[in-house]
Formats: structure tokens, sequence, C-alpha cells
């Protein structure tokens, strides 16, 4: 239904903006994860994750109406398509000779997470989700002002 | 300035001519079939949206996976469609008392 194209879009970036939260949860709850993967019989700890997102362009229907010049397409929201494990950074090595993963030197590796980056990352897609609900909401109110016409 | 008058006979053939080609093509009963199926339709869809919000809440109460924001905003897709076929409904009815209310 066209009336809630604005609705669906909407929809969509508020599924985005949460399994961007799902990975920094998964971020945070792995700060001090060890023992992720094994790489050649070598435990390597937790990798940090992100998320790419890229705009949804939608049917080919829409893209044919766009051609024949019968309507604009207004986009059709986003859509994460890859969360990417983070290579460039590298892990943090912490001196705890007691851990049963220290190399001889007594240094543990640990994730290259951080915890402050996180937490802005957390902050920033609770106020992009918070925003995607206002536009829902104007969405909604416009919709029902518009059944108000002639009363 | 030319300001063209309000010619009532021009008017009146219009109106006739547009009648006559209505019920030249269309027989009341094909008329009354296609408002029917049309009228059917509309409702058939608001029921649809009505029945999808109440599959959406059930998955969700039944532990599925399926996101909140999208159980709401079903809802409040059912919700708005409602409120139209309302306003639609209350339109018909205020013409139907309108025709009621005539003193012949």
């Amino acid at each position: 239904m066209s009336i809630f194209t604005s609705m669906n879009t909407t929809a969509s970036a508020l599924t985005a903006q949460r399994l961007r939260m799902d990975v920094i949860s998964s971020n945070i709850a792995n700060v001090d994860t060890t023992r992720a993967k094994q790489v050649n019989g070598e435990w390597e700890p937790y990798r940090r994750k992100s998320v790419t997102m890229t705009e949804d362009n939608g049917q080919f229907s829409s893209f044919l109406n766009q051609a024949m010049g019968k309507k604009e397409n207004a986009g059709n929201g986003v859509k994460v398509t890859k969360i990417n494990d983070d290579t460039q950074t590298p892990f943090k090595l912490v001196y705890n000779p007691t851990h049963p993963d220290a190399n001889e030197d007594g240094y543990v590796e640990m994730p290259n997470v951080d915890l402050l980056t996180e937490m802005v990352d957390l902050v920033s897609a609770t106020r992009s989700y918070e925003a995607n609900i206002t536009v829902l909401n104007a969405s909604k109110s416009m919709l029902t002002k518009a059944l108000e016409i002639g009363k | 300035m030319a300001i063209n008058p309000v010619s009532l006979s021009v008017a009146n053939t219009q109106i006739i001519e547009e009648t006559n080609k209505l019920s030249a093509n269309v027989t009341p009963f094909e008329a009354q079939q296609s408002f029917a199926n049309t009228l059917k339709d509309a409702i058939a869809s608001v029921n649809n949206q009505q029945v999808q919000s109440d599959a959406m809440t059930n998955k969700l109460i039944n532990g599925e996976d399926v996101d909140l924001h999208e159980v709401m905003i079903t809802a409040q897709k059912a919700s708005v469609t409602l409120n139209a076929t309302m306003e639609v409904r209350n339109k018909a009815i205020e013409a139907y008392q309108e025709i009621m209310r005539m003193t012949i």
C-alpha cells in the first residue's frame, strides 16, 4: 500500500538500528573474551564487529516507474548488508602472567573492543531509533489528520 | 473583463447527456454489482490488515523471531486503515440520512 511507504521505510531503519544494537551489545559483552575462535590451533581473542548499511533500492518496478517518468523513486529505506570484523585495530596486550592464554612473556591478547567507542555507538543507535520513531509518529499523525478532512 | 453568463440550458443538456451516457452503458444491476465488488475488495483489504496485525501479535507472544517495532507498526497500519473505513462509512450513512430526511 502506497500510503504506508514512509512507514515501511522507517520500519527498515528501525530494523537496521536494532541489528546495530545487537552487534554493539555483542562487542560489549565480549570485551574480555580471549577465546573467540581457533586459528591454526591457537585461540584468537574476539574481534570487534561493525555493520555496513546500504540504501535499499527496492523492487524492479520502482526503477521501471522512475525510468518511464511516471513516478519519482522516494527510496525504500535502508538495509544492513554486512557485519564485518575489525581487522585494522590491533589486539590490546595486557600483562597478566597468571592468565591461561598468556604468552611466554606473560602478555595476554585482549579483544580490540574500545568500551568508550562502543558506548558512543550505543547512544548513536538509540538516538537514530528515536528519530525514526518520531518520523513514524509524524507520518501517522499526517494520515490521521487527512482523515479529518471534511469533518 | 468578460464574465461568461451562466447558461442553464447548456448545463442542463450536458447533465442529461451525461446521464444518458451512463444509463446507456451500464445497467443499474451492473452498477450495483461493480460498487458491491469494490466495497467488498476494500473491506477485505482492511480485514487483511487486521489479520496480519493479529498474526504478528501472536508471533510476538509465542516468542517467535519478530521485531517489537514491526508488531507495533502493523498494529498502527491496521488502526489507520480501519479509521479510514469508518470515515467512508460515516460519509455514506450521512448521505443516506440526508436523502431520507428529504421532504416529498
